[in-house]
């Protein structure tokens, strides 16, 4: 996936201001940035939710804007905030999505079968999915975008509101796949996941890419966390205000 | 290190209503802020309060300017009694009670419930409705000032203060409770179609009840208006009526017992404004049903769409189909067509006034007042209905419908998909209403009247609703309570809906006119010529509009992104 120049303003507030950014295929790509650094904007652009202001979005050499079929056939997304077709089952949700994209209903069975059997969401049966909790609609989410076998998957937030154990089996999902030829982009501001998973990290702060590339070239000899703050600014710690607090 | 908690160093001033007052106009400031539609939809709402308004004012005035006595109090009693009935009953029928101040907001502040309560209502008052009933009922206290002198006016703006706090409390207190008993989803759906059943029903009761009102001596309603004043409904209005004709003991004690319902209302709304406080984020999960049945492509397939390719098309048809019974909104939409579609043609055709007569004696075919001009009319009116129930059909499925922009669906087949699976209802349904129609006519013969102008009507109008549900597209907010509506959203809403039916029904007008003026044959004619009108229209339509829903899929699908 390659970006440049992306950029896209909400009202006049720029929101992200020009992204430039290269994901080599094969590789486990981390997004980080702080809250409303314009991750979710980002991510949205390249995969063709959100029209772009400026710039060029290419997944696999097609450009995901003037050739949106063609580009969207190798993507598989998650967005974040975004709902389901939560009045179906987990089931149902499964064979809407697959037949959306123009897959055989046979493979389609089959393959829901394995990935509700998989990630221990068989159980629910015909629970429909706005009534699952959080941690189980992350994973249905997650389910769907991996159906139809993309090439790239680009997934917001995968992990936040999911507990320990899923967190883990979602992991090891997502290391095969990055294993048998696939790659991942993955937004998160969790350091110690990206810091286990990814091959590469790019940091995202007030709508611009402040760092780039593998891992070891961004954090050096330093914790991620460490270059994180330095790169976004901004206070850690107290000083002599809030006195009151331990009084 | 240990740390002591001590008390906030200046004790805690008191709050009173007007800082909820206040917070709600801040709040409303701040929702205009740089959203010029917003504002311009608000002074909408003003303008319609206002005429409203007016128009109230000159009927609760119309006994004083006439000085006409004899009717005061009936105008009073049945007036003042609809109104607090409307209060009642209108948030919960149209799932629109203002929530600018949540209550919910309010559950981790130190405040007595007592506080509470009252600025929540404080604030409740200022708003548009209030203020524009408050404007109407001043037309009693003119009455009133004319048939009794000051002394009645000052009495009777007494009551209508109380009063118009009586209707905030009632809408507030009726609301807070069926919120908290909604808590689950299951209920909550079951309750928004009992809801949307009432609603539809309300209109032909209406019709009904005036037909009835016209047969009836007005001068005994009298007696009837003098016993709804002596309860909460009409006490609060009839005082200064009283006062002016001589019955001043009276005055007290209607007002005592006004107090006594709105401390009964606001005890009521305390308690369930409680557990909407602290349980409003439960949603309370409903128990796994039985293991799937069958393979996951067989699972999406209901029966009614069991003919359907398994393919993207055949899927889309059976995702929409089971939606429009599984998400409550929708079922609302399809029964209120299915009630309201099946009756006001019925009381049309037999004519408002004779129907209380006629039901008596049996559905007797009132063969002068209906031809078929009139009967295409009504039936473009039905058609109409059904098809305006798409215009924000993308608005259903919120951002949901991401999946389809990602998954690059040809706009074409979308909307064909969609027309297919809302067809599978609605077309049943208007083969119901056509043979009932018929029947209740006595008219066999226009049957074929009847069916044609319905489905060159409904035809028409899924392709104009294509275009307004692709290019008009809304969010409906994303919540918990049945009740929430964005605002300005129910103002939006009637705008696109009229905007749809107006262009449908000048879609419909060839219909009619050959109805008016090919006689006969086009009783032969009509079913031919309208199915083939509307299968063409309907694929025309979407053949247009999902040219335009290709180009502006990412900006549709941020239209009905409800911000947050």
């Amino acid at each position: 996936m390659s970006l440049r120049g992306l950029a896209k303003a909400f009202d006049g507030k720029v929101a992200v201001a020009g992204v430039d950014l290269d994901v080599p295929a094969g590789s486990f790509y981390g997004l980080l940035g702080p809250n409303g650094a314009g991750k979710t904007t980002t991510l949205s652009m390249a995969v063709g939710l959100l029209r772009p202001d400026a710039g060029v979005a290419r997944v696999l050499g097609h450009d995901v804007w003037r050739d949106p079929v063609q580009a969207k056939r190798l993507l598989g997304v998650m967005p974040d905030g975004v709902r389901l077709f939560d009045r179906l089952n987990g089931a149902e949700l499964l064979a809407y999505n697959g037949l959306l994209r123009g897959m055989d209903p046979a493979v389609v069975d089959q393959r829901a079968a394995e990935l509700l059997d998989v990630l221990a969401l068989g159980d629910a049966g015909r629970t429909l999915v706005v009534d699952y909790s959080a941690g189980m609609k992350k994973k249905i989410g997650l389910a769907c975008a991996l159906l139809h076998g993309p090439r790239l998957l680009v997934l917001d937030e995968p992990f936040e509101a999911v507990d320990p154990v899923s967190a883990a089996l979602i992991r090891d999902i997502l290391q095969r796949y990055v294993g048998s030829g696939g790659t991942v982009v993955f937004s998160s501001h969790v350091m110690e996941v990206v810091e286990r998973l990814c091959s590469h990290v790019a940091i995202l702060a007030e709508g611009a890419i402040k760092r780039a590339g593998t891992i070891e070239e961004v954090r050096g000899k330093r914790s991620l966390e460490e270059v994180f703050v330095e790169v976004v600014g901004g206070r850690t710690a107290t000083g002599e205000e809030l006195a009151w607090l331990s009084n | 290190m240990a740390v002591e908690l001590t008390a906030p160093a200046a004790p805690a001033r008191r709050v009173s209503a007007r800082h909820f007052v206040r917070l709600k106009l801040r709040v409303m400031g701040n929702n205009f802020r740089g959203q010029g539609w917003r504002i311009a939809l608000f002074v909408v709402g003003v303008v319609v309060g206002l005429w409203l308004a007016a128009t109230g004012f000159f009927l609760f005035a119309a006994p004083g300017l006439a000085d006409e006595g004899r009717y005061a109090s009936m105008v009073a009693a049945f007036g003042g009694g609809l109104m607090v009935l409307g209060w009642l009953l209108l948030p919960l029928v149209f799932f629109g009670v203002d929530e600018t101040l949540d209550p919910a907001r309010f559950a981790l502040l130190p405040l007595p419930r007592r506080t509470l309560v009252t600025g929540l209502l404080a604030a409740a008052a200022v708003s548009v409705p209030a203020v524009a009933v408050l404007l109407a009922l001043c037309g009693l206290v003119l009455t009133a000032a004319v048939l009794g002198g000051w002394v009645a006016a000052v009495v009777e703006v007494v009551g209508i203060l109380a009063g118009l706090l009586l209707c905030v409390a009632a809408a507030r207190a009726v609301t807070s409770a069926f919120a908290s008993m909604l808590r689950s989803r299951r209920v909550r759906d079951l309750a928004a179609v009992l809801l949307a059943v009432a609603a539809a029903l309300l209109g032909p009761l209406q019709l009904i009840g005036i037909s009835a009102l016209q047969e009836t001596d007005w001068s005994r309603l009298t007696g009837v208006a003098e016993v709804v004043g002596w309860t909460p409904l009409g006490a609060p209005w009839t005082v200064g009526i009283d006062v002016a004709e001589g019955r001043a003991w009276a005055a007290p004690v209607k007002l005592l017992i006004t107090a006594l319902t709105l401390v009964v209302l606001l005890v009521w709304w305390s308690r369930s404004l409680e557990s909407a406080m602290t349980g409003a984020a439960s949603t309370g999960r409903a128990p796994a049903k039985a293991g799937p049945t069958g393979g996951a492509v067989a699972q999406l397939f209901p029966r009614a769409a069991g003919w359907a390719a398994r393919d993207r098309f055949g899927a889309m048809v059976a995702r929409d189909a089971r939606y429009w019974w599984r998400d409550a909104r929708r079922r609302a939409n399809l029964i209120t067509v299915a009630v309201v579609g099946l009756f006001v043609p019925v009381l049309v055709n037999l004519g408002g006034a004779g129907f209380a007569m006629d039901a008596e004696q049996g559905f007797a075919p009132a063969g002068s007042a209906s031809s078929p001009l009139l009967v295409s009319l009504s039936m473009v009116f039905v058609g109409v209905l059904a098809a305006v129930t798409l215009a924000n059909q993308f608005g259903f499925d919120g951002s949901a419908y991401a999946a389809h922009v990602v998954a690059a669906v040809p706009g074409q087949q979308e909307l064909r998909a969609r027309m297919t699976a809302f067809s599978i209802y609605v077309v049943p349904m208007l083969a119901v209403v056509a043979v009932v129609i018929a029947v209740v006519l006595g008219r066999p013969a226009w049957l074929g009247v009847i069916a044609g102008s319905l489905i060159a009507t409904y035809g028409a109008g899924l392709a104009v609703n294509s275009f307004v549900s692709v290019l008009g597209a809304y969010a409906l907010p994303e919540t918990s309570n049945p009740f929430a509506l964005n605002t300005g959203a129910g103002v939006a809403k009637s705008f696109l809906t009229l905007l749809a039916m107006l262009g449908t029904g000048a879609a419909a007008v060839p219909m009619v006119v050959a109805a008016a003026l090919l006689g006969d044959i086009w009783l032969w004619l009509a079913l031919p010529v309208g199915v083939a009108y509307g299968v063409g229209a309907a694929l025309l339509g979407a053949y247009l509009a999902g040219d335009v829903l290709d180009r502006r899929q990412p900006e549709l699908l941020a239209a009905v992104t409800p911000r947050r």
